[in-house]
């Protein structure tokens, strides 16, 4: 193995990733004044929040009654019972005051005639729990909601003066002897240089692992890099299973048409011109949840009525909305619409199928942002130093589905739990005790494994069987027999790893091998995915099994929690749904029927 | 003094081709600007030609499916593939723009791609943007205020001021219109460019910031401002649609209302 | 043309790089004055080319003269040729500062451009000024 030399640098906390979550947190510690470091492989305003389009929910009440109660109510029926009470409680109660917070930071929300934060419908998002009208409940700016809140949240750090390292990607985490994360090994990709930024603290906010399929609304670097540092150093990933198909991607494309525009009044139509989720959701019809409305447009699809010459997609009809709605509420679904399906909307319908899109799943913490494992019979034993944050987390309150809007949230509401706790727990300029002498030793050999890379097959080839085998065996619906041979094709892509080839040698911004990393951690989460699926023998949100068609409570209703060995084995083990709630403000909602 | 040629190490030469896989019909060529400092070689321009009839419709997707299918040493940014990120801003076919949102099909003849003009280059097609993000820190991209928010709610904002932040607040920073802009090319050091003068107006117009003469004091400068001759390249070549030659415009209009003819 | 390669010898800031020597706080009456005079010369050369062109047409030396003493026509002359040259100076001082980068070229430049346009406007003021008294 070659010598690599290792600059080294000490702060209070690394981040890693700067989307909503990490910059949130990034300057929340900055603000609490530890000395903070932000490592992100992308400028961080081109991170995936920015494409959120609909908007981030709050029972802020500018639109109709609603209150945090409801909203509280709605994520756990969303959930389908998989999410954690107390952190829901948590997230909703907080809510209002996150997104006044933004506010005051200076996202340009649109606003209603009383010059308040403008509401919008969403899926899912009711009043009374359950009983009441939709809830106006998601805060939008325009259709660019995530693209105004990235760019402040940025804006904030600058003011803030937060430290970033700019396009370095983090390659392993840092362990000391008693198994605490002290610390991140990163590539500077502009020079091709290492270095180990060594903290009392690391937060992951890397986001999900969308382009683990073929088709997904998420970015080329959504790879759940995250997920692969924490399955790689030995700890276990929950929930993963549970992987959201937005209804709404654009067909062929996947670029993400906003739910905003069915909060908006548009409608689902099959190649009848029939308004078919009338059928399945009578009550809140286009507005039902997620999981719901996606199963729905496969099952027409499936059953003859989809649209276009293979009959495989669906129309999303906002004809009937009106220029002047769609210029000011819809201006960039109108603009993708254009560029990628030559649609001009205003007088033609979208063409739209069920797109990758979310990953309920992830690593495991509890409501401060800590990584919790199960030890022995503690389900929430802390891992010392290490937190995660946003998309790349599994708090969890999304459980099994996740409504629309509570991602935006979900980023800001633990973006800043995290950065409090960490000012509480983690001491500004504390010592750095000495590290292992191989503490970096793992992560060396994998990046000269990786840097020499002489195999048969390309980066490349391998990712895209790893897509291929996702799309077509953890879809939408899944059965016993897709998901077993998705488990063994699955397990042969990951020993393919082996024979990756890096053609690329070079030092100074070697994309080659920064994707076969990436493959690497997607690989991770991929394998994770389809086995935890093939053992959940139940139906629950997004994970559709056809041969346990019902949800099993008595025997499901916990988190599955899987551990990915450096062969791609998978181990598992479970974690209780926590059912009791944080104070008694609001009672704990007992499983149910759901129906929208 | 302005430099009317290229320095040695800078002159562009021929590089390899590339030849499509045999059998294929509907090809087109793909003229990419390549560099890479570790080689020692000058800048040089691979030809690639790629099989359409196997290719998505942007130019985001020829240049993956080269990565993928041809060489995997061709560097380019890329992330979300739907125009909002601005990560690959490129020169494609003379006009600086996202290559995700550029259909091959709107190119004339074959495909041209070089890095964003007048930038350092950091790898083929990676340019390096450090002093463009530092132009917009330098603007204090963030809301100032001295009036305390109210404690429990939004500020308001009328629905007609927030409508004068539409065309302002959508800029994806993807120095498209920076770096076509012939002023920052010659000055891109002193002048701030466009982009970051759009976003200080973003600013300037927002109901909310109570900083405006502040703001307009820091731009008030012969370069950091006035280096714009409204030549228009910014307008016209931005992807988004954004017109940052009618905000700077709005920036001088208020420079000279407080001044006075 | 894109220059390939990041100078990484300077160890400065990004942001110290960018802000330079902050804001000269002026641009702006420069700005005014470039228009202003320009809006005056709009006005001027029209009524300049007129002039000229009757000059041509009035045929000989001393005619052109005697219409030259008519206090309008001074008055006016006068007006286009501190215009015209006060509005070149500032047209030429953007093109070197656009265009000279060597500090010191610039500097003898721009001094040049004042000291030239400003004796130059003052020749065609003092020629006038004396055809029109009569010299």
């Amino acid at each position: 193995m070659s010598a690599y030399k290792i600059t080294e640098h000490k702060y209070d906390v690394v981040v890693v990733g700067a989307g909503g979550a990490g910059l949130r947190a990034t300057f929340g510690l900055a603000a609490k004044g530890l000395k903070t470091v932000c490592l992100t492989k992308v400028f961080p305003t081109r991170s995936h929040t920015v494409a959120a389009q609909g908007g981030i929910s709050a029972a802020l009440g500018n639109m109709g009654e609603d209150d945090w109660r409801y909203h509280f109510y709605d994520t756990i029926k969303g959930s389908d019972w998989l999410g954690d009470q107390d952190a829901i409680q948590y997230m909703c109660q907080n809510a209002p005051a996150a997104v006044i917070e933004l506010e005051h930071y200076g996202v340009p929300f649109s606003r209603t005639e009383a010059g308040k934060i403008y509401q919008r419908p969403f899926g899912g998002m009711t009043t009374k729990y359950g009983e009441g009208p939709p809830a106006q409940r998601t805060c939008a700016a325009a259709d660019r909601t995530g693209h105004a809140m990235l760019h402040t949240l940025y804006q904030q750090s600058l003011a803030h003066d937060a430290q970033f390292k700019i396009e370095y990607f983090a390659l392993d985490l840092i362990f000391d002897a008693a198994g605490a994360c002290r610390g991140v090994l990163a590539l500077d990709m502009a020079e091709g240089t290492l270095h180990l930024f060594r903290a009392h603290g690391v937060v992951l906010a890397t986001g999900g692992y969308g382009r683990a399929y073929f088709t997904a609304t998420s970015a080329h670097t959504c790879t759940g890099d995250g997920g692969g540092l924490v399955a790689r150093a030995g700890l276990a990933l929950q929930d993963m299973e549970f992987v959201q198909f937005h209804p709404t991607g654009i067909y062929g494309a996947g670029c993400l048409i906003t739910e905003g525009v069915r909060g908006e009044g548009g409608i689902l139509r099959n190649s009848n011109g029939e308004r078919f989720m009338e059928r399945y959701a009578p009550h809140y019809k286009d507005l039902a949840s997620r999981d719901v409305v996606s199963r729905s447009m496969t099952i027409e699809i499936r059953e003859g009525r989809g649209v276009g010459e293979h009959k495989d997609h669906i129309l999303l009809d906002l004809t009937h909305l009106g220029p002047e709605v769609i210029h000011e509420k819809l201006p960039g679904i109108a603009e993708s619409a254009r560029i990628f399906a030559g649609v001009d909307v205003t007088r033609q319908p979208i063409p739209v199928s069920p797109t990758v899109h979310y990953n309920m799943g992830g690593i495991p913490t509890n409501i401060h942002g800590e990584v919790v494992q199960k030890v022995g019979n503690d389900p929430d034993k802390v891992v010392e130093g290490l937190y995660a944050i946003g998309e790349a987390a599994c708090v969890s309150v999304h459980g099994a589905n996740r409504l629309g809007s509570n991602s935006l949230l979900d980023l800001v509401v633990f973006g800043r739990a995290v950065a409090n706790r960490a000012a509480e727990t983690i001491q500004s300029g504390a010592s750095h005790k000495a590290l292992p002498d191989d503490a970096c030793a793992a992560a060396l050999a994998n990046l000269d494994k990786l840097r020499n890379a002489k195999g048969s097959r390309s980066t490349a080839e391998i990712r895209l069987d790893m897509q291929r085998t996702m799309q077509s065996d953890a879809a939408v619906f899944r059965t016993s027999k897709t998901l077993k041979e998705g488990c063994v094709k699955m397990d042969k892509v990951f020993a393919s790893f082996e024979d990756v080839r890096v053609a690329d040698r070079s030092l100074v911004w070697n994309s080659d091998l920064i994707e076969t990393y990436e493959l690497q951690n997607l690989l991770y989460n991929a394998v994770a995915t389809i086995n935890s699926a093939e053992q959940r023998h139940e139906s629950r949100g997004a994970h559709a099994h056809e041969d346990f068609p019902e949800r099993d409570d008595a025997n499901w209703m916990k988190h599955t929690l899987v551990k990915v060995d450096h062969k791609g084995a998978c181990s598992f083990d479970f974690r209780p749904v926590r059912m009791n709630t944080l104070t008694d403000e609001v009672t704990s909602v007992p499983p149910k029927a759901r129906v929208y | 003094m302005a430099e009317f040629s290229l320095p040695k190490n800078s002159k562009v030469q021929k590089g390899k081709k590339y030849p499509a896989k045999a059998g294929a019909k509907n090809l087109r060529t793909f003229r990419i600007y390549r560099w890479n400092e570790e080689d020692g070689q000058n800048p040089h321009i691979d030809e690639y030609e790629v099989d359409m009839d196997s290719c998505g419709p942007m130019v985001l997707d020829a240049l993956i499916k080269i990565k993928n299918e041809v060489d995997s040493t061709l560097t380019f940014r890329r992330s979300c593939r739907e125009g909002i990120c601005g990560s690959c801003a490129m020169n494609i076919d003379g006009n600086n723009t996202l290559a995700c949102t550029k259909a091959i099909d709107d190119c004339k003849g074959d495909v041209a791609i070089y890095p964003l003009p007048h930038m350092p280059v950091v790898k083929d097609l990676v340019p390096d943007l450090t002093n463009f993000y530092a132009q917009y820190a330098s603007i204090k991209p963030w809301l100032r205020t001295q009036t305390p928010p109210p404690p429990d709610a939004e500020r308001l904002q009328s629905k007609e001021d927030r409508a004068r932040l539409d065309g302002l607040y959508e800029c994806i920073l993807c120095a498209s219109c920076s770096t076509a802009c012939p002023s920052y090319w010659w000055n891109g050091d002193k002048y701030l460019g466009p982009a970051a003068l759009l976003q200080a107006y973003r600013f300037i117009a927002d109901s909310r910031d109570e900083d405006t003469g502040a703001r307009l004091d820091e731009l008030e400068d012969p370069f950091k401002l006035y280096r714009c001759h409204t030549i228009m390249n910014c307008t016209n070549t931005c992807p988004k649609g954004l017109n940052p030659a009618k905000a700077i415009g709005e920036i001088k209009k208020l420079m000279v209302e407080r001044k006075g003819v | 043309m894109s220059t390939p390669g990041m100078d990484r010898s300077n160890l400065r800031t990004p942001l110290k790089e960018v802000r330079g020597l902050g804001s000269a706080k002026s641009g702006t009456r420069h700005f005014i004055i470039q228009r202003v005079t320009g809006l005056a010369l709009v006005l001027l050369v029209i009524w300049v080319v007129g002039f000229v062109l009757s000059l041509i047409h009035a045929g000989d030396y001393a005619h052109a003269r005697e219409m030259l003493r008519h206090p309008f026509a001074a008055v006016w002359l006068i007006a286009f040729i501190i215009t015209a040259f006060w509005h070149a100076q500032l047209g030429l001082q953007v093109v070197i500062e656009d265009y000279v980068h060597a500090r010191l070229v610039e500097m003898l430049a721009q001094i040049a451009v004042k000291f030239v346009c400003a004796g130059a406007a003052l020749a065609g003021v003092v020629a006038v000024v004396r055809i029109y008294i009569g010299q």
